[in-house]
């Protein structure tokens, strides 16, 4: 858990920012089917499945900090009767419908694996409003002059290294902190609600389980006491089963030895000789074969439907992408993790809600008027895990248009009101400047003559960064907007040769 | 600050290879260093760190020897600290007080970079303003006892060259929006800054394209320093080095009538050496 609170916590932290996505083999499985190429780092991924075969879900024990948040939220005992048992089977159903939309292109249940659930609570709700909390109680402070001295110490030291110039705004905070707040909750109606029932991980790794070689075997020392039923966090020990565990169930975690009264003695993790190992049982909560079909089906509907998104007839105009993404088949290999969203510097970088579709729900977006695409910065392309966003050299990413900036005449300054700017064009980037600016004289509202410079967008030579769009002093919509690149061909704005 | 000695002159300019040699001989041509900062000093060296996508020979931001070299006199005549700190327009501040190489400078010669903090900026009055009467100002460069503009000498495509004045918009929040009267608004902006002293920085200057450049053939090797009291003699004197005069830029000419400094460099004492 400490090892993912530090690889999210500081946004310009890369070497280990996809770290959890790589070793989730959901993530990993989902992203190859979807994108049609095994993703790179996949081997990371295989280790959790062989530790999974060889011991159970220890994963779901000891290293998933979706697992480990909510074992520290919540309390010691549910006070509530847990649901039935038969609601284990949601878990891997999830998983089935999501396995079958990738393998029909479609990552967009992908949103429910838990590494993907905590990035992206970290990253759009947790961190972004800590970062606000603290800030702002600063700023009370710094109306003191009197209090500078300290108060500089503390955000030169602490404050400026941890959270950056930028405050991270996101349109889905709210209903993201919901959600995880909601996870969190259930945790008083079942311990470890979401891994008992819920999370699709949990469901790959514990029918990966069945087949595990080290198992809780129960000996006949035992003392029917049940503390250990009581202690397990998922409920899988079952009393009228001789306080036997479902291998499926079970997450490793060792609760149960810790106040076991034949402690050693009672059960132990042991390896069944060769000749007695069979998978474990099918269990009467797992999911019938009805279910499945039934699952399996509505997320072929699902896809189906996805279809019908007129993003499917017409490039809507505000997907903006990051850098690269147009090069390789985006929304099939975004496994929606975040990562990117998170090392932006500008946080220009926000999930979509529905612009894109359903399709492309939590996929990223740039939306300029937030935050620009860093003229020196290629990081989202060197934290993203399925290479969606592909990792391009600073230089390279710089060359690639990720949209075409298109002036307002009606609202721009120069052109609607004859008042003098040009802030885009100072700010445009790219060393032969893509707003070129015509000089005209003209009247302005006091009668006055004025000498103004008009700009307009060289098509050829505009990446699409938004910075523009961004420093543009216009309030609400900018005079200047940066739209995705929709022509085809060479349409699109492109260095021209020999420069 | 004090009269300068009689020898002294109002406007230093020297020129040569070496960066830190002709910003000391620019300063001891007008008095010295000693003239503008006293012992337990607090001061705030400001240059331009506009973006975080340049390094320093594309002439958009400030040569980082030219800084250090300030940042070593200050302190060398008794400062107790000495901060250099800017708002860039694109990039974060650490981004770009890397990228220009100026915070490796200014650490080595014992300054502190300082990321301007957001909490610092106060609406501030302009009582001098013709334009704009008051705007969102960093207090610190306001309290702090010497204040040295090391504007970097380069080509605007608004205000057609950008140096001292223009330098000042790198402690206010909101820039963006002083286009719509911009030269004015500099005037107005140096009417309330006033920095100690103002170092042009020429040792290299963008000559198109400006202010962020981005072709190394825009850039002309000019190995010249320009220090002077007054902003608005020392900007005039940066012009003619783009074949201009200090009259033909409009934020120039209204600083000289709001009486901010002079434009006429035939009345000044001016002081040239080679180093």
């Amino acid at each position: 858990m400490a090892i993912f609170v530090y690889t999210n916590a500081q946004r310009p932290q890369r070497f280990w920012a996809d770290l959890f996505s790589r070793l989730d083999p959901l993530l990993m499985a989902s992203a190859s089917l979807a994108g049609r190429a095994l993703v790179s780092g996949i081997a990371l991924a295989g280790i959790t499945l062989l530790l999974t075969l060889l011991f159970g879900r220890v994963w779901c024990g000891w290293l998933c900090p979706l697992g480990t948040l909510l074992e520290w939220l919540g309390p010691r005992q549910a006070r509530r009767r847990a649901p039935s048992e038969t609601w284990r089977a949601i878990k891997y159903l999830l998983l089935f419908a999501i396995l079958l939309a990738a393998l029909l292109g479609s990552q967009t249940l992908i949103v429910l694996d838990p590494i993907t659930i905590l990035n992206r609570t970290l990253t759009t709700a947790i961190w972004p409003a800590l970062r606000y909390a603290v800030v702002q109680t600063e700023t009370f402070f710094y109306q003191f002059p009197a209090l500078w001295g300290p108060l500089d110490a503390i955000h030169g030291t602490v404050v400026q290294p941890l959270f950056q110039e930028v405050q991270p705004v996101f349109s889905l905070g709210v209903l993201v902190a919901l959600l995880f707040a909601g996870l969190v909750v259930l945790n008083w109606w079942a311990e470890r609600f979401w891994c008992r029932y819920l999370c699709p991980l949990g469901g790959l790794l514990g029918l990966l389980s069945k087949l595990s070689l080290v198992r809780r075997e129960v000996s006949d020392q035992c003392a029917l006491c049940a503390r250990c039923t009581h202690q397990c966090p998922t409920g899988t020990i079952d009393p009228r089963d001789n306080y036997r565990s479902d291998p499926a169930e079970c997450i490793v975690c060792f609760d149960c030895m810790t106040d076991c009264t034949r402690e050693g003695v009672a059960f132990r993790w042991q390896v069944r000789p060769a000749n007695r190992w069979r998978p474990a049982r099918w269990r009467d909560y797992d999911p019938t074969r009805r279910q499945a079909l039934a699952v399996l089906g509505a997320s072929a509907a699902g896809v189906a439907l996805a279809g019908i998104e007129p993003i499917t007839q017409r490039e809507p105009a505000t997907m903006v992408r990051p850098p690269g993404a147009l090069l390789v088949d985006f929304s099939a290999l975004c496994i929606r993790c975040g990562a990117c969203v998170r090392v932006c510097p500008t946080q220009g970088l926000q999930p979509s809600l529905f612009e894109g579709g359903v399709q492309n729900f939590l996929t990223p977006r740039l939306v300029s008027r937030l935050g620009y695409c860093s003229f020196s910065c290629n990081a989202c392309g060197q934290v993203c895990p399925t290479g969606a966003i592909p990792p391009l050299a600073l230089e390279e990413k710089q060359a690639t248009p990720i949209g075409l900036a298109s002036i307002d005449q009606d609202r721009c300054l120069p052109w609607a009101h004859n008042i003098p700017c040009i802030v885009c064009e100072e700010a445009c980037p790219v060393a032969d400047k893509a707003i070129q600016l015509e000089e005209v004289e003209a009247m302005n509202a006091l009668g006055e003559t004025v000498l103004l410079q008009r700009p307009s967008v060289v098509k050829e030579l505009c990446i699409g960064c938004g910075i523009c769009e961004y420093q543009c002093p216009m309030g609400g919509e900018s005079a200047v907007r940066v739209y995705a690149p929709t022509e085809a061909g060479g349409f699109l704005g492109a260095l021209p040769e020999g420069i | 600050m004090a009269t300068p000695p009689s020898e002294a002159a109002y406007l230093g300019v020297a020129r040569g290879p070496d960066p830190k040699a002709i910003t000391g001989a620019a300063l001891a041509a007008i008095g010295g260093i000693e003239r503008f900062v006293k012992s337990g000093d607090d001061v705030i060296v400001k240059p331009n760190i506009c973006v975080d996508y340049r390094t320093y020979e594309y002439g958009a931001t400030t040569n980082p020897e030219v800084v250090a070299t300030l940042v070593e006199l200050c302190l060398g005549a008794g400062a107790r600290r000495v901060r250099v700190m800017d708002l860039p327009f694109a990039g974060s501040s650490e981004t770009a007080y890397a990228r220009s190489g100026i915070a490796d400078a200014v650490q080595a010669a014992g300054g502190e970079m300082e990321v301007m903090n957001q909490a610092k900026f106060r609406e501030t009055q302009i009582p001098d303003g013709q334009d704009i009467k008051s705007w969102p100002v960093y207090q610190e460069v306001l309290n702090a006892n010497v204040l040295i503009n090391v504007p970097t000498a380069k080509d605007h495509n608004a205000t057609r060259l950008s140096l001292g004045c223009k330098n000042l918009m790198g402690v206010i929040l909101k820039p963006n929006q002083l286009h719509a009267n911009l030269h004015q608004r500099i005037a107005d902006l140096t009417s309330l800054v006033r920095p100690t002293l103002t170092v042009v920085d020429a040792v290299r200057t963008l000559m198109a394209h400006g202010p962020t450049g981005g072709n190394l053939g825009d850039v002309r090797l000019n190995e010249t320093v320009i220090a002077s009291h007054d902003i608005v003699a020392a900007d005039a004197y940066a012009a003619t080095l783009f074949d201009l005069t200090g009259e033909e830029i409009p934020f120039l000419k209204a600083a000289a009538d709001m009486g901010l400094g002079t434009l006429d460099l035939g009345s000044i004492k001016i002081e040239e050496v080679v180093v």
